[in-house]
């Protein structure tokens, strides 16, 4: 019990900062309850995709910048597939943008491993060329999505014999956001390939002498962060019901909270449970900011104060640990 | 004991940060969404919010969402004012459809949605919008008239996708269509960004490429300080009536072009109508059109316009109708002074 709470004392902190945050959340806004929570999961869900393709590719050892970009080109090909086609139609849509996000990752991954160029110069510069086909596939805002797809976002669960005081607090956007990460990250946690990408985070070469493929590892992490890229693109499409060309601002919050959420820029630590937890506390501090009435200029500040005080705590106290 | 050292501090700021939220009296509370930050227009939009709320006496407190972000954002933004309690919304939308879902659920908590600026399709929202197809309209037939009906045209579009963009579009190809000599050499979306339309417009000056004529969605004294740096011959510039620009209109040796209006302070009509319907006077349209004017520096009645217009005393990417008749009640040193109820 107190090796779990030790190994993980990053995320049960943050955990229960999240607590503290809703019990301060109902302080300020006492009628706070489980809509605001199911509008908070709505907010979360983008972002939470982010961090999630940046996650696995941070633990091996990169970082993706093209994120934002991919989830821009993901979800304008959503939106323009669905356009003007059947309800069924967005069936057979589903898999192929996730199946294109999955290739946009692994070219980003492939040209890394045959260029030998560092990471954040080539997804520096694939930014601009998924920017620009993005806006090749729809110069501006547009398209749609089939109305099934946007309804399972929407609203909570219904479970039979369950009463409905505790189904409010059960968004369908959490339920989606669930089984997606766990979908992938469960398999992925318990695979080769899952150990060989904290392997090659931790150190590359040892990895290597291990027997491990470290190109073919590499693109399979960047390839995974595609496709939670394409996930973020998708939720983007179902949300506003339209595809937007120009990237939202999903980059620089997804290496945010990952650095919020434990891991480690450095590569081969971490997991995926502190940076999504991560992503609930940024986007319920922008609530709070709001409820408060703080001045615009000031809630920007705010955020990156909140998150440069919380990494130096997290720091101070492993010190400290380490000391004693 | 050093742990509860830290603490207390922490502790003692969150209860301070408690108890000096604003209290809720009888007056409103009005939610505010925009999603451009450090637009010179977007600014003045929000201090004339501010200072109608001030000056109407009726709103005890704004609150205000104001950053850069796209539609997923503001949808995040208004469902936060929508559980924030407030009274009503004034939203300035990123996208006419993209941010549907979340009006309609602010009207059907009973907060009474008004767009300003921009059009939104959800039908339960009022809008209270400068004529932007008109705007164009005005200035491209100015313009083409100019030209004596023939010559290459820059065209600078808005931003991509807004709604804005797209009513100018279609005035701006109203006047196109009247005037079958024009050609449109060169199209590009500035993002009203000062910064980027002026780096296009340099980009588009280096080709050495023949302009008679240069048609600007409101990023315009970037524009004529790249034509006056780049040396070549002043061509007629439309611009909208931000104060650097009509003051280069009266300045700017050689340079002819026209202003059309295009008031920021349709932020503090929004709060206006949106007070008015919270008082149970409902418009008798969902839809209220501000009407553009055009002043140029041609004939004398224009130029004396625009020295009646001209504020030197505004930032130059303020629009100079800080007020609009009917709308407005607020004093020129409210507005500038940006000021909200309990501020």
């Amino acid at each position: 019990m107190t090796g779990f709470v030790k190994r993980n004392a990053w995320v049960i902190g943050l955990f229960a900062l999240f607590a503290a945050l809703v019990v301060l959340t109902r302080t300020i806004q006492p009628d706070y309850g489980a809509a605001g929570f199911g509008s908070l999961v709505q907010a979360v869900l983008p972002f939470a995709f982010a961090v999630a393709a940046q996650t696995v590719v941070v633990i091996a050892g990169g970082i993706d910048l093209s994120i934002a970009s991919m989830m821009a080109l993901t979800s304008v090909t959503a939106a323009v597939l669905m356009d003007g086609q059947t309800e069924s139609f967005a069936i057979l849509v589903v898999p192929m943008v996730l199946l294109l996000g999955v290739l946009l990752g692994a070219i980003n991954g492939a040209l890394i491993v045959i260029s030998r160029v560092p990471d954040i110069v080539v997804t520096l510069a694939m930014l601009f060329v998924w920017q620009g086909t993005a806006l090749l596939v729809l110069e501006t805002p547009g398209g749609a999505a089939a109305e099934w797809l946007k309804s399972l976002l929407v609203g909570t669960v219904a479970i039979p014999g369950v009463p409905t005081a505790i189904t409010d607090w059960i968004p369908r956007a959490l339920v989606v956001l669930l089984v997606c990460l766990a979908v992938v990250f469960v398999p992925l946690y318990r695979s080769r390939l899952g150990l060989s990408i904290y392997a090659i985070g931790s150190n590359n070469l040892a990895a290597f002498r291990s027997g491990v493929s470290v190109g073919w590892t590499r693109i399979a992490a960047y390839a995974i962060g595609g496709l939670f890229a394409a996930m973020g693109g998708l939720v983007l499409t179902l949300s506003t019901g339209i595809g937007a060309p120009i990237p939202g601002p999903y980059l620089l919050a997804s290496v945010a909270a990952v650095v919020l959420g434990g891991v480690a820029l450095t590569g081969g630590t971490g997991g995926i449970v502190g940076p999504i937890v991560a992503v609930f506390i940024l986007r319920l501090v922008r609530s709070d900011l709001t409820f408060l009435a703080v001045d615009p200029n000031v809630t920007t500040i705010v955020e990156g104060a909140i998150m440069v005080v919380v990494v130096m705590l997290g720091a101070l106290l492993a010190l400290r640990r380490r000391a004693t | 004991m050093t742990k509860s050292r830290h603490l207390l501090p922490l502790l003692t700021g969150a209860a301070i940060a408690v108890l000096s939220a604003p209290a809720f009296a009888d007056g409103y509370t009005i939610g505010v969404s925009n999603t451009v930050q450090g637009n010179g227009w977007r600014e003045e939009m929000i201090c004339a919010i501010k200072a109608q709320a001030l000056a109407s006496g009726k709103v005890d407190s704004l609150n205000i969402a104001h950053r850069n972000t796209d539609a997923a954002g503001q949808l995040e933004d208004l469902r936060n004012l929508i559980a924030a309690g407030v009274d009503a919304i004034v939203v300035n939308p990123s996208d006419p459809a993209g941010i549907g879902a979340a009006l309609k659920e602010a009207t059907d908590a009973g907060i009474v949605v008004v767009a300003v600026d921009q059009a939104v399709n959800e039908p339960t929202a009022y809008i209270v919008s400068n004529n932007q197809e008109e705007y164009a309209y005005l200035g491209a037939k100015w313009l083409f008239e100019q030209l004596g009906g023939k010559g290459d045209v820059v065209y600078m579009r808005g931003a991509a996708g807004a709604s804005a963009d797209s009513d100018r579009d279609k005035g701006f190809k109203r006047a196109l269509a009247e005037y079958p000599g024009i050609t449109v050499a060169h199209e590009v979306f500035t993002g009203w960004q000062q910064d980027q339309g002026k780096q296009q417009i340099l980009d588009y000056i280096a080709t050495g490429a023949p302009i008679d004529g240069i048609w600007t969605s409101g990023i315009d004294n970037v524009i004529v300080d790249a034509l006056v740096e780049s040396g070549g011959d002043l061509v007629p510039v439309v611009g909208a009536d931000n104060a650097g620009f009509v003051g280069q209109l009266g300045s700017v040796e050689g340079l002819k072009g026209a202003a059309v209006t295009n008031p920021g302070s349709i932020g503090g009509a929004g709060v206006t109508l949106a007070l008015q319907i919270l008082d149970g006077q409902k418009p008798s349209a969902q839809t209220v059109l501000v009407q553009p004017e055009l002043w140029e520096n041609v004939t004398d009645d224009g130029k004396a316009k625009l020295k009646a217009a001209a504020d030197p005393s505004l930032d130059p990417e303020w629009p100079v109708s800080i007020m609009i008749p009917d709308w407005t009640t607020y004093t020129k040193d409210q507005i500038i002074a940006c000021k909200g109820p309990g501020e």
